[in-house]
């Protein structure tokens, strides 16, 4: 792994620790001992308010798609740090990292996003006392 | 990794971290560091200090969203019913704000979030991110109502006390209210008292006494400083209701609370490393 890349995403987790957004506790929908990553094609973005969220499409161990709900935070907090509505395109191969849904369900929070350009980006609802 | 590697690593770290310091140092985000002033504190034409503004919470400010901030081990000091409700509230119910419901007063006060101030000459309206707002008259003559009907903000009469705007504030709700981002609750009996000030041009600050018989067994403070905003920022449409889709997946209470005093898990397991992105040219 590229130091750079390590630097970009402790800078943007950095740069999300320190804006307080908090519609609600990441503890009280997230499980903190459920990390995980997800790559799959976006099929669907809602850039909206209270959280943003975009689908995915990801491949399952026989090779169907299974949906994903990706939560991230608030649209002016992500355009502020870098993260755009034109960033997420309909058919990109995106990776998620994060955390997933403390009812099981298939809804992850999604902290990093890996763009289809390679690109890493904050999705963190910060200040949710989820992870930084 | 070789030299060349590391070489491109401080430089973009270096970059980063000059972007990451403008950012910190015109405070753009949401919360900022705190500043000094020499500016002086802008007043009306009456006279009084001018509290207009858009304020932001300071790193100083810990823990962010506990009403028991300024208490020895941010310990409340609850009657048996005052607990046995913040039991209630951390086992049967979702946080009202994330239900889109308004949090109130002293909520409000204790929140990560910005929130704007317009003053007029009798009134005084505070505008909050979720789009939510409170109008305070500011008329000494002004007395409670009987039989109040309750509110998430409560009756709030306003009036200055030499260049402290005092709000004091009754008739809150029971139902559907936590006290702050930890469940912590109050009941119809709360009072609160906020005292506000603007020291100089670039700081507001506040000064709250909190009274509710029923959960409480004395009153206490919660104070707190916020830093003006730069000229361009206001606040921005924050439709909570607009697709709340995470109010189906969100269990009761605020979740764990660390020992710092604020919400969150102590030891998350760490994410999968970042992908390395591949230079463009390069396999």
């Amino acid at each position: 792994m590229k130091p750079a890349l390590v630097f970009v995403a402790a800078l943007v987790g950095m740069a999300a620790g320190v804006q307080l957004l908090a519609h609600h506790s990441f503890a009280a929908e997230f499980d903190a001992s459920k990390a995980l990553r997800l790559t799959g094609t976006l099929t669907k973005v809602e850039w909206t308010n209270p959280h943003i969220y975009f689908y995915l499409d990801v491949k399952d161990d026989n090779g169907n798609p299974v949906r994903w709900t990706c939560e991230s935070g608030a649209p002016g907090a992500l355009s502020r740090r870098g993260f755009k509505r034109g960033d997420l395109k309909l058919g990109d191969t995106i990776v998620v990292d994060g955390y997933r849904a403390k009812n099981g369900a298939n809804l992850i929070d999604a902290r990093r996003v890996t763009l289809a350009d390679g690109r890493i980006v904050s999705g963190a609802s910060a200040g949710d006392g989820g992870p930084q | 990794m070789t030299l060349r590697h590391a070489v491109q690593g401080v430089a973009v770290l270096g970059a980063l971290a000059a972007l990451a310091g403008g950012v910190f140092a015109q405070g753009r985000g949401l919360t900022t560091v705190d500043v000094k002033s020499t500016r002086p504190t802008p007043r009306t034409a009456s006279g009084k200090p001018d509290l207009s503004g858009y304020w932001k919470g300071t790193t100083d400010t810990r823990p962010v969203g506990n009403i028991g901030k300024d208490l020895p081990g941010w310990k409340l000091p609850l009657t048996p019913a005052g607990e046995a409700a913040l039991q209630h509230n951390l086992t049967a119910t979702i946080d009202p704000e994330s239900l889109c419901i308004i949090g109130g007063i002293p909520r409000h006060n204790a929140s990560g979030l910005p929130f704007e101030i317009l003053q007029g000459a009798n009134k005084i309206a505070f505008l909050y991110w979720y789009s939510y707002f409170r109008l305070i008259p500011i008329d000494a003559s002004r007395k409670h109502s009987d039989d109040p009907d309750p509110s998430f903000f409560g009756e709030e009469l306003g009036r200055w006390e030499g260049d402290t705007l005092v709000v004091d504030s009754i008739a809150f709700k029971d139902e559907k209210v936590w006290i702050d981002e930890n469940a912590n609750p109050h009941s119809d009996a709360l009072h609160v008292v906020e005292r506000w000030t603007r020291p100089d041009a670039d700081h507001i600050h506040v000064e709250t006494l909190i009274e509710d018989p029923k959960f409480y067994t004395r009153p206490f403070t919660y104070s707190r400083t916020w830093v003006l905003g730069q000229p361009d920022e206001e606040l921005q449409e924050y439709a909570c209701s607009e697709n709340n889709v995470d109010a189906a997946h969100l269990g009761f209470g605020p979740g764990p609370i660390r020992p710092d005093g604020t919400r969150g898990y102590l030891n998350p397991a760490p994410l999968p490393p970042p992908i390395p992105r591949t230079a463009p040219g390069k396999p």
